[in-house]
């Protein structure tokens, strides 16, 4: 038999070879639908919010900023697999922090950024430091305690909140018109969901993705679980006050009241609901959250349809996230586990030149249920 | 020697206890045990349905103080039609409906799936709650009528016990033996042991293991609504939510505390937590906290279990 083998002319590799199918190009009309598609979305994203009232403005760039959030909680929960109960405490002190930073030490805008996002990381590394060592459910409550203790506690400091009426924070100068606040947002956007595809580019990035995938499997291929872990929460909390510090100067003044338990669970279902570890996903699923009081008041058939309701009241633009979100949050969990993320990969993979397969819903097992115990 | 080793969750506790009562009597602090004890067996209440779930399914029950909340609602809303009686007896059945409906809906179709898909899951059904209370009650605070209207009947250490207060302690310490009679001497407190354990094994003895969990939950939204009836109107109002964002924390600490897995460590648990609460509430040195500086000290409680004794005083390491 090994005769027959060595006797056998090697065939020329290239010359008899089947003919490897040629990857998929999209004809002329494939590109132009893809381009028209591309400069809608462009569109909507660039020049629909121009020329809009300010308070409408205010509104698209508050969706931008809570895009930031959900990346931020995405790192973490996406990546590493943990979840924060407590991220209003995050963003709310780096609203802080950058509001004080500005109004009482009289510090530039990008400073007072920049600040907001190390003192997020630092609290990270100090909380983190100390409870990451408990994972999961554990970790879970102690971050849900850490938002009541900046609740009831840290936002209660009046040097810090300037008391019961809030601390101002005004636009930074270059900025004060809402439309080019709200081109500020997208750019930091832009930066942040670079940063995130960089990093999970690295070693270190391949390495998050595979401990939450198994830590006793990671950490025998020389993972450095607990490390990673933790530098993933520092991550998380650098961005989440970099969301603080933009929402802070978007509204141009920070109130105590504002950073509850309710916020905390709507950035969490925000995060999910726009499917994890798919970037666009979150960010539109983020701002989705961010713009339900607006929708509602533009569709008033929705309000309508809800007040045939004996006895309801008109659902405010303050409620409805929290009645709406949870039940699209128990719809994801049990019907589509990959959120948004998941149900537009079709279009994204589209878009990015490729065939249009629906059945490509991109990794079967992308699900919050990564989140392990 | 072994009888030290064996029982060193509960020698420690004793000691805790027994440090905590002296320095309060040595410090003047007598009437914040008193109250700490009081709102403490509130804490333990709500922990005592946290330890039942924790131990059946292995999840964070999230949803576990508006279990309470919905049960005050309807306590409410029912009072001005009947009873106090039978609204108490309608309330506690909504907390029952209440949990079932969320273990059908809501933990069943999650029942493969890993255990903090379901905490966010019992979360979400916590904020699905809160957010149809503002929105049909609108945030404001609503009286709520004692099961007893006597205030002063007795009076511990300078601090005057309501009747409300005596029943809640009641209830609990009723409750907690209850219920640990329950699963170590019935079959069905050792089929929902099994369960948690073993389910396949447990199903294989003829068992439903789901029939199990619908059990489970509705006992525990039992405990919740009691939780609420009875400690609510003692803090003279309630408003949406009030349970989860009163309660359910220092509850979860009280659990983690005393041992997520030991129905008498819940008791306890919410019996310190209380106890601590009201010491940081009162005493001078804790002044200079800003807002409520009790807040601080439970977080502060809960990170020094975890990290120094996870598996809490008298629970059993995993």
């Amino acid at each position: 038999m090994a005769v027959d083998v060595e006797e056998r002319p090697a065939a020329p590799p290239s010359a008899e070879a089947p003919a490897r199918p040629q990857p998929f190009r999209p004809s002329i009309l494939g590109w132009i639908l893809r381009l028209v598609v591309w400069a809608g979305v462009a569109w909507v994203v660039l020049v629909f919010p121009l020329g809009r009232e300010a308070f409408e403005v205010q509104q698209y760039a508050q969706a931008v900023i809570y895009g930031i959030i959900g990346l931020s909680l995405n790192v973490l929960l996406g990546y590493v697999g943990q979840i924060s109960l407590g991220h209003q405490a995050f963003v709310g002190i780096g609203a802080f922090t950058a509001a004080y930073a500005v109004s009482e030490q009289g510090q530039s805008v990008w400073v007072a950024v920049a600040v907001a996002a190390a003192v997020g990381g630092l609290q990270a590394l100090i909380l983190g430091g100390a409870s990451l060592r408990i994972t999961g459910l554990y970790f879970a409550l102690v971050t849900l305690a850490y938002g009541l203790v900046a609740e009831r506690n840290i936002f209660q400091i009046e040097e810090l909140t300037g008391g019961g009426q809030g601390q101002p924070a005004p636009k930074p100068n270059g900025f004060e018109s809402d439309w080019r606040y709200y081109y500020l947002c997208l750019a930091f956007l832009a930066v942040i969901m670079w940063i995130d595809w960089r990093m999970m580019r690295t070693k270190s990035g391949r390495a998050m993705l595979a401990l939450r995938e198994n830590p006793r499997v990671a950490s025998t291929f020389g993972v450095n679980v607990k490390l990673l872990q933790l530098f993933a929460f520092v991550v998380s909390g650098a961005f989440a006050g970099v969301g603080g510090a933009l929402l802070a100067f978007n509204d141009t003044f920070v109130s105590p009241e504002t950073w509850d338990f309710n916020l905390a669970l709507i950035f969490v279902i925000m995060t999910v609901v726009g499917g994890l570890r798919s970037r666009v996903g979150v960010v539109i699923g983020s701002a989705f959250f961010a713009l339900i009081g607006y929708l509602l008041d533009k569709f008033t058939f929705i309000q309508d349809g809800l007040n045939a309701i004996p006895g309801a009241p008109d659902l405010t633009p303050e409620i409805a996230p929290l009645v709406i979100g949870p039940i699209l949050l128990l719809l994801t969990l049990v019907f589509f586990p990959g959120g948004i993320g998941q149900q537009i990969r079709p279009i994204q993979r589209w878009l990015g030149g490729k065939r249009f397969d629906l059945k490509d819903r991109g990794l079967k097992e992308v699900q919050i249920s990564d989140v392990r115990a | 020697m072994t009888w030290v080793k064996e029982r060193q969750g509960a020698l420690v506790t004793a000691g805790i206890l027994v440090a905590v009562v002296v320095i309060l009597l040595a410090t003047g602090e007598k009437e914040s045990l008193v109250i700490g004890v009081i709102t403490g067996s509130a804490y333990g209440l709500l922990a005592l349905g946290l330890v039942l779930i924790y131990k059946s399914s292995g999840v964070f029950n999230f949803a576990q103080g508006e279990f309470g909340t919905v049960a005050v609602y309807t306590l409410y809303l029912l009072h001005f039609e009947v009873s106090y009686g039978f609204a108490l007896l309608g309330a506690l059945a909504a907390a029952v409906v209440f949990g079932v409906l969320v273990e059908r809906i809501v933990v069943r179709p999650l029942f493969d799936a890993p255990r903090v898909t379901v905490l966010v899951a019992t979360a979400g059904v916590a904020l699905l709650s809160i957010g149809v209370e503002i929105w049909f009650g609108e945030a404001t605070v609503r009286p709520v009528d004692r099961s007893f209207p006597t205030l002063d009947r007795f009076t511990v250490l300078g601090v005057n016990i309501s009747d409300q207060r005596l029943l809640l302690l009641g209830a609990l310490v009723g409750l907690a033996i209850l219920l640990a009679l329950f699963f170590n001497r019935t079959n069905l407190g050792l089929a929902i042991l099994g369960a948690s354990q073993e389910p396949t094994a447990t199903e294989l003895m003829g068992i439903s293991v789901k029939r199990l969990s619908t059990i489970v939950w509705a006992l525990a939204a039992l405990l919740g609504g009691l939780a609420g009836v009875l400690a609510v109107p003692e803090g003279g109002g309630f408003t949406p939510g009030v349970l989860t964002t009163g309660f359910l924390i220092p509850a979860f600490t009280a659990a983690v505390l005393g041992g997520m897995n030991s129905l008498p460590g819940a008791f306890l648990g919410g019996v310190i937590v209380g106890v601590v609460e009201a010491v940081a509430t009162s005493a001078p040195i804790f002044e200079d906290i800003p807002g409520t500086p009790g807040t601080l000290l439970v977080f502060a409680v809960l990170l020094v279990v975890l990290i120094i004794r996870p598996q809490g005083l008298l629970g059993k390491a995993a």
